[in-house]
């Protein structure tokens, strides 16, 4: 073969692989213009999804809210032309149309055929949209190589703009969606989950574990606060229906300060605006009794509440726990007061209250530890003056529907700890007591690493787990979860209630709870700056929830990763309808119940005779 | 006809807390004092009747159910009380006329809602009515434009409204 016939018989090749390329998009072409009702919709469809960042689902559900409208339309049809008649409606419509083209004439004929044209045009948009999204994403579309990376950007930028202005809309995140669910916010974009344009958690989630991660100003708090609004609301209203307890919330916000008073302030309008009764901020407002705790847990509690060292100290911590144990678990009943248990930190009143003859062993101990209780009485009088009068009665949990304890984490962390860990104490007691009514309860712990030094979150979340409490705690970080690495992925492991990541600067151990997925990457031969038409295409494998797109969220944005799949959403600020009757608030402080009489120790079994004559008869020498 | 008491055969306390011990020690005295194969040809009915209740006890379970029934028979009531309602707290009535009072709350909605954008949004559902209407008057796809259109307004509009009160 001559290279001249070689060239001709490659032009010939080109020019047919053209010209079969030519004579399908004339087709395509063709049959557009043809169904040109159908083609503008579609047109419009496809150009909506693409400027508002929509998934192709969004233009599915659309299609099929459409579909009323056909259905409608046939039922016309049937009615005015019966049976076989009524199918050839349509094609003499669209014949029609091609007589008239004017704007009026092909108004006319676009309105004849909407109620088929807006389904089709709409299920036909979703299809090319989502061949795009596939193309491009698999780098089998786009002119450049960096249009996969392009195209994401510019969707990212629209999704989000979507979420925002849906967020924004008045009723379209409420506080309580359809079904008992927690509308969170607008769905900016999902992954592995199903898309719903407003991301709602069932109320049960809340009840379970949850984590959220969030740097300081990320919006953590507007997101913490709608849950919480959320889940109360939820729980209130299927406890009204009988199908529930009542809620009780207690959130600990550990870093206190002025800004710990104005999200208790946020917290108390919106839950009042839910249908809560009494929402007690403590302890600025309210008071908790400690001493209303069984001596067992009241003993473990008082001991743990005091730094008792290691190796030689063992032995004073051990002096200690005796100490407590025989000051609360006397035979006369535990203390009710501060002052009473440090009255009973006394020699003298222990070996009274243990000397009746019946606890020979316990009234031995307590002259045993005789030397050393003026000490311990000295720590524990600093500590409880420290801890302040909240702690001192009187007052119950579930004397409210929800409480929020500002503890001061950051200026006394040694106080808050203490404190922290006796209202944890007191959570878990009411949520295990069977003499009271039984509650739903949500232990919210906000930044509790400021205070985790006594009991680690884990202790607080596993804890939570058996007493069939939901646990929702929030870290500044993923090192602010836990003190090791074994720590805190017990903790963002097991939270099945799921985790929100905020905006934080080492998200990498919390995405990759939502593992990977499977992704096509195609690779193309460059031709000079262009594409050429050969490459390959291989399987690999991404984040699910990509850290650097988390590590680039903005204010209000977060990332909910759950059952191995993302939705990225834009939390939209809780606000109560502006049309709940506020119930009018409760006293401030709490009731004051009736007071309680310390006992007094058992009395002396042999008391000192008054005289001789009681010993040995009047008669005696 | 009342049961035997299974706490009375074992001579035990009427107690729901007893453990797995004393009930098992309770039952091999008298099983020991009792079997039939005893040289003295023991006590056949009390030993069935000690066998039946340490079947009865043998669990923690079986004991509070044991515990329950007697207390019932005692008439002191059930044996858990029932919790007492919190006044203020009964489960609201639902009326059957709610969705009618649903219906009283639009304007109300509207009222607190985004009402301009409702508006618009409504003149542009109530024009392109008009014009359909005008168009193809009388034509099977006039009504289901309408309730397209209606749809459309009523779905994107929801957005616009203040959440009910309950919400």
């Amino acid at each position: 073969m001559s290279v001249w016939a070689w060239l001709k018989f490659v032009t010939f090749l080109w020019l047919l692989r053209k010209g079969f390329r030519l004579a399908r998009w004339l087709m395509v072409a063709a049959a557009a213009v043809a169904a040109w009702p159908v083609t503008v919709v579609a047109g419009t469809g496809y150009a909506a999804a693409w400027l508002r960042g929509w998934p192709p689902a969004r233009l599915y559900r659309t299609a099929a809210w459409s579909l009323p409208a056909t259905a409608a339309w046939l039922v016309a049809l049937e009615a005015t032309d019966p049976g076989f008649l009524a199918t050839r409606e349509p094609g003499r419509a669209w014949g029609m149309g091609w007589d008239q083209l004017t704007l009026a004439g092909l108004a006319r004929t676009f309105a004849l055929l909407a109620p088929v044209a807006v389904p089709a045009g709409l299920a036909l948009a979703g299809l090319i949209w989502a061949w795009r999204i596939y193309a491009i994403t698999t780098g089998l579309g786009g002119i450049r190589a960096s249009a996969p990376i392009a195209f994401d950007r510019r969707q990212w930028r629209r999704q989000i703009r979507t979420a925002k202005g849906l967020a924004a809309a008045p009723g379209a995140v409420p506080l309580l969606g359809r079904g008992g669910q927690i509308p969170v916010g607008g769905t900016i974009r999902a992954i592995g989950h199903r898309w719903h344009p407003v991301l709602a958690l069932p109320a049960a989630a809340c009840a379970r574990h949850m984590v959220i991660v969030g740097a300081t100003g990320s919006g953590k708090t507007n997101l913490m606060i709608r849950l919480w609004a959320g889940w109360f609301t939820a729980t209130l209203q299927a406890a009204r229906t009988g199908r529930g307890d009542r809620p009780l919330l207690v959130v600990l916000d550990c870093k206190g300060g002025r800004d710990a008073r104005r999200k208790a302030d946020r917290t108390r309008r919106l839950l009042y605006g839910a249908g809560a009764r009494r929402v007690a901020v403590w302890p600025d407002e309210a008071r908790l009794c400690l001493w209303d705790l069984p001596p067992d847990e009241l003993t473990v509690l008082l001991y743990q509440m005091i730094d008792s060292g290691t190796g030689a100290a063992a032995y004073y911590a051990d002096v200690l726990q005796a100490v407590i144990s025989l000051a609360v678990l006397a035979p006369c009943g535990p203390p009710l007061s501060t002052q009473a248990f440090l009255d009973r930190l006394n020699a003298r009143w222990l070996q009274k209250a243990w000397g009746d003859g019946r606890h020979v062993a316990e009234a031995e101990h307590a002259r045993a530890a005789a030397r050393h209780l003026p000490d311990i009485q000295l720590r524990y009088a600093t500590l409880l003056r420290r801890l302040g009068p909240a702690l001192d009665g009187p007052g119950t949990l579930a004397e409210a529907d929800a409480w929020y304890c500002i503890l001061e984490g950051t200026r006394e962390r040694s106080v808050a700890e203490a404190q922290a860990m006796a209202l944890t104490e007191l959570a878990a007691h009411t949520a295990t007591s069977l003499d009271g009514e039984p509650r739903a309860m949500l232990l919210a712990a906000d930044d509790y690493s400021a205070v985790s030094g006594r009991v680690p979150l884990s202790n607080l979340y596993e804890r939570g787990r058996s007493l069939g409490i939901g646990v929702q705690v929030s870290a500044q970080s993923w090192q602010g979860l836990g003190a090791t690495e074994d720590e805190r992925y017990r903790i963002a492991a097991t939270a099945d209630g799921g985790v929100f990541v905020l905006h934080t600067p080492h998200p990498e151990p919390l995405t990759a709870l939502a593992g990977k997925r499977r992704v096509l990457e195609t690779a193309h031969r460059l031709i000079g700056g262009a594409w050429g038409d050969e490459g390959t295409t291989r399987e690999q494998r991404a984040w699910t929830a990509d850290p650097d797109l988390i590590r680039r969220l903005a204010v209000g944005q977060a990332c909910y990763i759950h059952r191995g799949a993302a939705t990225f959403v834009q939390v939209a600020r809780p606000k109560p309808s502006p049309l709940s009757l506020l119930p009018p608030p409760a006293p401030p402080i709490a009731p004051v119940p009736e007071p309680r009489n310390e006992p007094a120790p058992a009395p002396d079994p042999w008391p000192p005779p008054a005289s001789l004559d009681d010993i040995f008869g009047p008669e005696a020498p | 006809m009342t049961a035997p008491n299974p706490f009375q055969a074992l001579g035990l306390p009427e107690r729901p807390d007893l453990t797995d011990e004393q009930v098992r020690a309770a039952w091999r005295n008298i099983a020991a004092a009792t079997h039939p194969d005893r040289p003295d040809g023991g006590d056949l009915a009390r030993y069935t009747g000690a066998s039946a209740a340490y079947a009865e006890l043998r669990t923690p379970w079986g004991r509070s159910e044991a515990y329950a029934d007697l207390a019932d028979q005692a008439g002191d009531g059930p044996a858990t009380t029932p919790i007492p309602v919190i006044p203020g707290d009964e489960p609201p009535l639902v009326p059957p006329w709610q969705l009618l009072l649903a219906l009283t709350r639009v304007p109300a909605r509207i009222r607190s809602g985004r009402p301009l954008r409702l508006a618009i949004r409504g003149l542009i559902a109530a024009a392109l009515s008009l014009v359909v209407l005008q168009l193809i008057p009388g034509t099977p796809a006039a009504p289901a434009d309408v309730l397209g259109l209606i749809l459309w307004f009523v779905l994107t509009g929801r957005k616009d409204l203040a959440p009910p009160p309950e919400r």
